[in-house]
């Protein structure tokens, strides 16, 4: 949405411009990245980015799983969402830097921590190929149409506060940027009929058992707190639960395993005593 | 005139709305989903006055459509990958019976082994289903082509169902600058639809019969005669499209640098907008190759392309899928086009599952073909990026 978002805004500068995403797993939650191309001219290359000019990086905790800054380079820029300054910043390359601590504005103007509009305002700080003006009007446009002019108005303003909050400077290049671990078998490699075996936990292609090592639970916005002093042992929580999170103990009772749960909610909506409660956020008791 | 930045999916959705199609028969897949969507949205804000009918299963969607189009009104579907697989005994009900039926198909990969992303392995099977196949690789040319189908598909010398092919994600989700004709421009380009016939109980005809050998080769000769002579108004509605809109896009192929070019490469799809920029790059250092953009599969160019390859010293031929143990479909193709032409072919299978197809990768296409022409030097058929143990 932000890459398409920034796109649009090009476009009402009179530039050509291109925007598309790269999905891996079709889930909300995952890594996706998505690339925006700007031009003057008509834009012929439509193969993914492998040398940005810019990076926008809107979650912090990426530099430490995904090699987001691969290809930048010293002359380049980069737009984190982060609470620090860009000098206290490492990203692993250094970098004219502009950051600001979208995830509060967007809590602030949106209730939710949805920062991409936020960081479209940031991104008008320091990209000469855009206004915060046709930013804000691309952002009108997209989610207007989409979510109402309620949801236009609160993202308008996420990216007017996030654009008066942009620090600007140069960030630090110290960290060794983290690759990410892929098996690319030869062909004669593969297994006959992709028919994979458990060590195959790498890359898109996953082995049985994978889901072991995927840790899912920090996928949740809002967690089950279990009231044993209410519950009655009916299990239908953890019948229901679709991914096993639910742990029957010996006398009936049971115990959620936070590592995976993903928030789902079926747990307390089939409780027929409401022993379990859905507390928002990511907790654990 | 309105300019907008809209993805592919979104660019189809408003030909369709300019096109007026009144009956819609859907089913969701990825990532033709976007294009159904905008259509529900003008349809529920009274911007568009057309029957969106959900039905279970995409064998559903074309039997809803051919009974639609038999009845004489405009129509439309899309779809993707599993879900053409599906229509695939459907689909030959359209073209026999001559009903003119505009369909997108977001290529996307026929699984096993399944992905949501681009390959033509779910389009390239069904050249044989007597639809006409156009490939795009823009946005506008999307919304164009969505427009310039109809027009060819209801001119009374083709009567054939048009199947519009754009690429999944690189192109269905990709967000350009697109330019929206106004409704008035689209009203005189493209009439409203009048049946050569259509279901009416007033005056009853008898449609899809089952038919005894007597009569099954007439039919089938008068439906290719049909596709053949389709290439002409194909031409001429482009013709027509470019005066009214100021776009053209040459009809069956789209010849690039192709003027003084010794070598060059035949493309379709996205693939194509990537070769163009390797071509500019080639050409900067003084090398002669050009491109030519492979549109339409059905009715295939032949005579076209027999004219445009003609004094090429090689030429390469870029497949997005592939017949096991002999060639991509294009390469096949072309090769019957040219066989006796002299011209050395070889064959380039990429972008498969979606893979990304860069510069580098087309410059190495390039550089292939100019080897080729020696010959045993390359290989008939190369596979970009597999990877091999060298040695």
């Amino acid at each position: 949405m932000a890459a398409q978002t920034l796109a649009e805004a090009a476009i009402l500068g009179g530039h050509h411009a291109q925007a598309f995403p790269y999905f891996g797993a079709e889930r909300r939650g995952a890594p996706v990245r998505a690339f925006t191309r700007i031009d003057d001219k008509r834009i012929s290359i439509r193969s993914q980015i492998y040398e940005p000019d810019m990076v926008v990086i809107l979650d912090e905790t990426l530099l430490e799983i995904d090699p987001v800054v691969d290809g930048l380079r010293s002359n380049g820029s980069a737009v984190v969402n982060t609470r620090k300054a860009p000098s206290e910043l490492d990203i692993g390359v250094s970098v004219r830097c502009a950051t600001v601590d979208a995830t509060s504005v967007a809590i602030e103007a949106l209730k939710a921590p949805v920062v991409n509009t936020a960081m479209l305002g940031a991104v008008a700080k320091v990209l000469d190929l855009v206004t915060l003006e046709n930013i804000q009007k691309a952002i009108a446009d997209r989610f207007g149409e989409k979510l109402g002019p309620r949801a236009a108005e609160a993202n308008v303003l996420a990216a007017q506060l996030a654009y008066d909050g942009t620090k600007e400077g140069r960030c630090l290049g110290a960290r060794s940027i983290v690759q990410r671990r892929m098996w690319l078998p030869e062909w004669d490699e593969v297994p006959t009929g992709v028919a994979l075996e458990p060590e195959h936990i790498e890359g898109v292609a996953v082995g049985p058992g994978s889901s072991i090592q995927n840790m899912t639970g920090t996928w949740r916005t809002s967690s089950p707190k279990y009231d044993r002093e209410k519950c009655i042992r009916c299990l239908r929580c953890w019948f229901t639960c679709p991914d096993v999170c639910i742990k029957r103990l010996e006398d009936d009772h049971v115990k959620v395993d936070y590592r995976y749960c993903k928030g789902c909610g079926i747990c307390a909506d089939v409780c027929p005593v409401d022993a379990i409660d859905m507390v928002k956020g990511v907790h654990e008791w | 005139m309105v300019m907008k930045a809209l993805s592919a999916d979104h660019a189809v959705a408003w030909g369709v709305r300019l096109a007026k199609a009144e009956v819609i028969p859907a089913f969701p897949i990825t990532p033709q989903t976007l294009i159904m969507e905008l259509l529900a949205e003008f349809i529920s804000n009274g911007e568009l006055d057309a029957d969106l009918i959900p039905a279970e299963s995409e064998h559903s969607v074309m039997s809803v459509a051919v009974g639609a189009s038999a009845g004489g009104v405009r129509t439309f579907t899309a779809t993707a990958s599993q879900g053409l697989a599906l229509m695939h005994e459907m689909l030959y009900a359209v073209p026999q019976n001559r009903l003119p039926i505009v369909m997108v198909n977001v290529n996307r990969t026929l699984g096993a082994a399944g992905g949501i992303w681009a390959e033509h392995n779910d389009s390239m099977p069904e050249r044989e289903s007597g639809w006409m196949q156009v490939y795009v690789e823009d946005s506008q040319e999307a919304l164009d082509m969505t427009l310039q189908a109809y027009r060819i598909a209801e001119d009374e010398r083709v009567l054939l169902p048009v199947m519009v092919c754009l690429d999944g994600f690189i192109l269905s989700h990709t967000v350009e600058k697109v330019e929206v004709p106004e409704q008035g421009e689209v009203d005189a380009f493209l009439p409203a639809f009048v049946p050569r016939s259509s279901l009416d109980p007033s005056e009853p005809v008898m449609m899809n019969p089952i038919v005894p050998p007597e009569y099954t080769t007439e039919m089938r000769y008068q439906l290719d005669r049909a596709m053949d002579d389709s290439r002409n108004v194909v031409h001429q509605v482009d013709e027509a499209f470019k005066a009214a809109f100021g776009r053209g896009y040459g009809g069956l192929i789209d010849e690039y640098m192709m003027d003084d070019a010794e070598f060059a490469l035949i493309v379709l799809g996205t693939a194509a907008s990537t070769a163009r920029a390797a071509v500019d790059e080639l050409r900067a250092e003084g090398r002669k190759v050009g491109l030519i953009k492979l549109r339409f599969m059905r009715p295939f160019p032949h005579d076209e392309l027999r004219r445009a390859c003609s004094g090429l010293k090689a030429l390469g031929v870029f497949d997005r899928s592939v017949s096991f143990n002999r060639y991509g479909p294009v390469f096949t193709e072309v090769s019957g086009s040219l066989c006796g032409s002299g011209v050395p072919i070889t064959d380039h299978i990429g972008g498969l599952g979606g893979r990304d197809i860069t510069v580098r990768d087309m410059r190495k296409v390039f550089s292939l073909i100019e080897a080729s022409v020696e010959e045993g030097k390359v290989k008939r058929v190369y596979w970009h990026g597999l990877r091999e143990a060298k040695g």
